[in-house]
């Protein structure tokens, strides 16, 4: 089962990452991470750097990816977001894409809200 | 899209219209927040909305939902934005349409359960009545189970709403609820059940005619004597021979019952008259009212009734202290962060004493063991301004073994509390004729002193008597007149209109200090 997440997981970022490349963003690093936490994709939009938590979710059965983002989730992000730009204040907003997979893993849909807070 | 459905607050006995405004947003991350000062118990509609929506087989939408009270500088406090919060969702994604309803003349109010239905809810009256201030076109939505509350009020309709999806099939116009058809409020609300009749209780003639003279007008009264002579039950009979409520009374004491959730599911207005007994342990937020969102408390609940405080002494002095104000102003002003408010606590206090802590100095066989000073500091628990404040004091002294036989024929002479409840009722006639024109005046005790003036009627043998009895026991001010009232209301039971000298004799008889 883990292994199992851990797939569907991958897959999802790699979704992700496709669709914030067809966007016109350039990806900067994909699963950036320390002891303190992880970033899915850091990307940027034109000056601004986006930090993008990817969540996703095989069938709608056990509830929604989007239910799954609390606020301390997002605290998470904005931390390891903080040590990512050492200290410096650069234009930058925490993003969220939503993935919902079918069971073969086929794209059902993806929904990538911008600005994200809680 | 937004929509603004219209619910109120109730701050005390106050009613505020409150509007419950929800957008369901087309962008942004989904959630749902309340905003607008919401108590706990409101914010966690979100989590009631949600799931009765969902098992109403209809949709929650997963988009930014948020929810405003206004004005948003008064405090919400209840589950009653439930119902308003539910439809607004429901409205403001599309689901329902509501093209022939005019929202901004209907109020909803009701608590959710998880399954869509709508709960019993507390307040339904005041809703009614402000609904009926707002003219004959307003609608009211409320629960089902409580929605006899409002049954009484003409000149608005009353919609009771069983479950969320009978409300949506309303709107849609697939079936239709029927609104309550109004009911009369009865002349006079009286459906006591006697607990114990006054023909039951052996002897005590003095303090059975006292009880009528309490009950009659409704004046303060105090009863000691050694354990086991009847002082309880006296009190208990009390309840039944206490006058059936006028229906503007049973509309003012409903009110209190209805903002405090006392009232059965179904039921409209309340039965009888009040008879609150709270044990000594209460705590003075119960006796007066309290909480952060401040609720009425015993003093209110006997607004218009009896507030009987059996072994009185065994309470709290600060307490018994608190009793004073709401006493003699019949009201209680709770202040508190939230704001302040204001109860009617308008009641006849009857209590309970032992004449020391064994109980039995002055009995006629038995032994007191009490020192001097046991009795001096029990006799101190309850203070001078309380017992001022006392119209009637009574011995209840032991009973004689004679009139207790259960074979004898000595009952015949004892009064019943039907014929003590008839002349009750006759007294307070009267009385309802004198005060015809003064508002929320019922009873003598109620008397100010300028209507003591305007209404006593006291012959010049009479004020005499009481000069120079008020000069001999050096009465207050205050026992003055309310020796005065006590008279009157003696009077009235005798059906004279002025107050004759053997009135004001009777009257002072009472007034003889432990």
């Amino acid at each position: 089962m883990k292994i199992n997440n851990r797939e569907t997981g991958r897959l999802a970022e790699e979704l992700a990452g496709k669709a914030l490349i067809e966007k016109g963003y350039t990806i900067l690093e994909n699963n950036f991470s320390n002891r303190y936490g992880e970033i899915d994709i850091i990307a940027k939009d034109k000056d601004t750097y986006v930090f993008v938590e990817v969540k996703a979710k095989k069938g709608v059965d056990f509830g929604l990816p989007e239910e799954m983002i609390n606020p301390h989730k997002l605290r998470k992000v904005k931390n390891m977001a903080l040590i990512y730009m050492k200290g410096e204040t650069l234009p930058c907003r925490i993003d969220v894409i939503a993935i919902v997979l079918s069971p073969t893993n086929e794209l059902v849909r993806l929904s990538h809200y911008e600005n994200v807070y809680m | 899209m937004l929509v603004k459905i219209r619910s109120i607050a109730n701050i005390g006995l106050e009613t505020v219209p409150v509007d419950v405004e929800v957008d369901v947003a087309s962008v942004g991350f989904p959630g749902f927040t309340i905003v607008g000062l919401a108590s706990k118990a409101v914010d966690e509609a979100r989590e009631r909305v949600k799931t009765a929506i969902v098992n109403s087989k209809l949709d929650f939408p997963p988009r930014k939902i948020t929810v405003n009270l206004a004005p948003a500088d008064l405090p919400k406090d209840g589950a009653a934005y439930d119902l308003p919060i539910a439809l607004g969702v429901l409205l403001a994604s599309g689901q329902l349409v509501t093209p022939d309803i005019d929202l901004t003349k209907s109020f909803f109010y009701g608590e959710l359960s998880l399954d869509g239905t709508l709960r019993p809810t507390r307040g339904i009256l005041l809703l009614g009545l402000f609904a009926q201030s707002l003219g004959p076109a307003t609608v009211i939505y409320v629960p089902y189970p409580s929605a006899a509350e409002a049954g009484m009020i003409s000149g608005t309709t009353v919609v009771p709403v069983s479950s969320l999806s009978q409300l949506v099939a309303h709107f849609s116009n697939i079936q239709k609820i029927a609104p309550l058809r109004l009911k009369k409020i009865p002349e006079s609300v009286d459906f006591t059940t006697v607990e114990f009749d006054l023909a039951e209780i052996a002897g005590q003639e003095q303090a059975k005619r006292a009880l009528i003279i309490a009950a009659a007008g409704g004046h303060n009264l105090l009863m000691w004597g050694p354990p086991g002579t009847g002082k309880t039950m006296l009190s208990k009979a009390l309840s039944g021979i206490l006058p059936p409520l006028s229906s503007s009374e049973a509309l003012e004491v409903t009110r209190i019952y209805s903002v405090s959730g006392l009232l059965n599911p179904g039921q409209a207005l309340l039965s009888s008259r009040p008879f609150r007994s709270p044990h000594h342990g209460i705590s003075g937020a119960g006796m007066i009212g309290g909480g952060s969102n401040p609720l009425p408390g015993e003093v209110s609940l006997a607004h218009l009734g009896v507030l009987f405080l059996d072994e009185m002494p065994e309470f709290p002095r600060s307490i018994l202290e608190s009793l004073r104000q709401p006493m003699e102003d019949g009201t209680v002003e709770i202040v508190r962060a939230a704001g302040h408010v204001k109860y009617p606590s308008s009641f006849t206090l009857v209590a309970a004493i032992n004449p020391c802590p064994c109980g039995y100095l002055n009995h006629p066989r038995k032994e007191c063991k009490c020192t001097e000073r046991q009795i001096t500091k029990y006799r101190h628990r309850i203070s001078g301004p309380i017992l001022d404040r006392i119209d009637l004091f009574v011995p209840v002294s032991p009973v004689e073994t004679e009139k207790l036989a259960i074979t004898g024929s000595n009952l015949s002479n004892t009064v019943s509390s039907v014929v003590a409840k008839a002349q009750v009722i006759k007294a307070r006639k009267v009385q309802e004729e004198r005060f015809k024109k003064e508002i929320g005046l019922y009873t003598n005790s109620q008397m100010k002193n300028a209507h003591v003036k305007k209404h006593g009627f006291l012959t010049p043998e009479s004020e005499n008597l009481l000069r120079v009895a008020a000069n001999k026991f050096d009465f207050s001010a205050r026992s003055y007149f309310r020796l005065i009232k006590v008279s009157r209301t003696i009077a009235d039971l005798e059906g004279s209109k002025q107050i004759l000298p053997v009135h004001m004799a009777e009257a002072l008889q009472y007034r003889q200090m432990i």
